[in-house]
């Protein structure tokens, strides 16, 4: 039966080596149900960063399948990873902003790879802009704002065209407790409206009173802790 | 994607990395400019060399003592060179009545000279297609040693050297500008690697939020293509000032007069702007190429 029981993520005897002999994944099997909510820890260097960068493929795994809402990434041509990565928001560990565009630019470039019309961009920009509370900041630079507020920018982007799959890398690293709690509620919100989200991080507190599995990596294993 | 979408985001980049789009753009224009001025220095150097070696000919003077029957084996001998295109007999009488026209109101000077003082000559038009100065020497020379002939006179000393320098910069056009053109590409390919390099960051994010490369190479190659016409056309446009500013300075001058002074034809200038332009979008493509594999 290939219905909704197919997971939208699959890793099968998936390993990962970094050049030149620095194994980071070794012989990985996981798999991850449509609409679920999945914690990944792990200390440092564990290697949490790398799964979510085999996912939208920014690397490709040195042995092993993976497959992602039916695509299989290693037989993926080049010309296919865009639409790849339009299923897949990505709050990125390091941001990723552009700090020559605007806060509502940076955002907004999510949409326009979408070729959506410059008006129902600048509304749906708006609106997740308010709802990650930076709406009256949509103008400044990413360089004139906090740490906390460019990681809610960097939210915002992966969220703004509502894609089926969101990894999180570390979303609530920078923020504080108060704006943790509403990102906290942003996650589970999407992940109700049917979103499947990877949620890196190594603050235990977020997943205690959480629903959702918790996955733990460590020495190139996938541990099942809850 | 529509155009519209595509060139609104190119404005919008040009904006935002204006500094950069002009250096670019001065790169070109600079590099652009030593070739175009070589050109229009070697084309106006051809038209002027060409202007006034078609009015040149020869003359051969033959010696005042020559027994008059000679006279019509020389014309034949000449007539049968190879180059030469025709032969005009000049008698001494027909050479004192050009110098007595010439001379006009002055002409008291010839008082009491003899019409017949003037040496017999013949007049050589040369066939253009062997027009080259070096062969006229030649020519000259070979006829010089003839023991009927006193005198050949064939053009100055100056036209050699102007031709000379007419040869030098066709050297300098042809072969260097081959040179001039690589080193001009080399710089605009340095410049436009730079650029990337320096957005490097940004294409990195829009392959990762989902960007399509051609969505991505878009702005840049319509940047490129602007840099390079905006470039190109600068430096044609500066040599044509130069070329009004000159002109007028040039046509006061009495050794330039009847000679038209004139701007490259649009059949030089035009392709150039046109490979120009071709050429940065061309190595915009290549330089982005790497970072859109990711
Ligand atoms: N591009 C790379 N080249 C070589 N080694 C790499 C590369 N990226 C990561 N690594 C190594 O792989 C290991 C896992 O890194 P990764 O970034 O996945 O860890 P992480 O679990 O995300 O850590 P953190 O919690 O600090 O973000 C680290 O030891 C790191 O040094
Ligand atoms: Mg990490």
């Amino acid at each position: 039966m290939l219905t909704a029981e197919t997971p939208i993520i699959s890793f099968q005897g998936v390993s990962k080596k970094y050049p030149p002999n620095h194994l980071v994944m070794s012989d990985v099997n996981l798999e991850i149900e449509k609409g679920e909510l999945v914690f990944l820890t792990g200390q440092s260097g564990a290697g949490k960063t790398t799964l979510l960068r085999l996912l939208f493929r920014a690397e490709l795994p040195t042995s092993g399948k993976i497959i992602v809402d039916g695509m299989d990434l290693s037989s993926l041509s080049r010309s296919q990873v865009p639409y790849l990565r339009r299923k897949i928001g990505v709050i990125f560990q390091d941001f990723k902003l552009l700090s020559n565009k605007s806060v509502f630019e940076n955002v907004a470039l999510s949409l326009e790879v979408l070729g959506l019309r410059k008006e129902q961009v600048k509304k749906r920009v708006c609106q997740v802009l308010e709802g990650v509370g930076l709406g009256h900041k949509m103008h400044q630079y990413p360089p004139q704002l906090s740490g906390g507020e460019q990681q809610r920018v960097s939210i915002a982007r992966a969220v703004v065209n509502r894609p089926p799959i969101i990894l999180a890398d570390e979303p609530t690293g920078n923020l504080d407790k108060l704006r943790t709690a509403e990102v906290m509620l942003l996650m589970h919100e999407l992940n109700a409206r049917g979103a499947t989200i990877l949620f890196a991080t190594h603050d235990e507190r977020l997943y205690q009173d959480s629903p959702g599995r918790v996955l733990r990596l460590e020495s190139g294993k996938v541990e099942v802790v809850s | 994607m529509t155009l519209n979408i595509l060139f609104r985001r190119a404005f919008s980049d040009i904006k935002q990395n204006a500094g950069t789009q002009t250096v670019t753009t001065i790169v070109v224009t600079l590099s652009l400019l030593i070739f175009v001025f070589f050109s229009f220095l070697y084309f106006n150097l051809e038209r002027f060399v060409g202007h006034f070696g078609r009015e040149l000919g020869i003359v051969v003077y033959l010696k005042k003592d020559l027994a008059p029957d000679r006279i019509p084996a020389v014309f034949a001998t000449l007539q049968k060179m190879e180059g030469v295109k025709s032969v005009t007999y000049v008698s001494p009488e027909e050479a004192y009545y050009r110098l007595e026209s010439y001379l006009k109101d002055e002409v008291n000077i010839l008082d009491g000279v003899e019409p017949g003082f003037l040496p017999p000559s013949f007049e050589l038009e040369i066939d253009r297609a062997l027009f080259q100065l070096t062969r006229i020497k030649e020519l000259a020379e070979k006829i010089a040693r003839w023991p009927e002939v006193d005198k050949v006179q064939y053009g100055q000393e100056w036209l050699h050297r102007l031709e000379a320098f007419s040869h030098l910069t066709k050297m300098v056009v042809a072969a260097g500008g081959v040179l001039l053109l690589l080193s001009a590409v080399f710089v605009v390919a340095s410049t436009i690697k730079l650029t990337v390099y320096a957005r490097q960051e940004e294409l990195e994010i829009l392959r990762l939020v989902g960007a399509t490369n051609s969505f991505i190479q878009g702005p840049f190659l319509i940047e490129a293509l602007l840099q390079g016409l905006i470039g190109s056309s600068l430096a044609v446009g500066i040599i044509y000032a130069m070329y009004t500013y000159t002109k007028p300075m040039l046509a006061g001058s009495q050794l330039l007069r009847g000679l038209d002074y004139q701007f490259l034809p649009y059949t030089f200038w035009a392709p150039v702007i046109g490979v120009t332009t071709l050429a940065c979008i061309v190595g915009t493509l290549f330089s982005m190429r790497r970072f859109l594999k990711l």
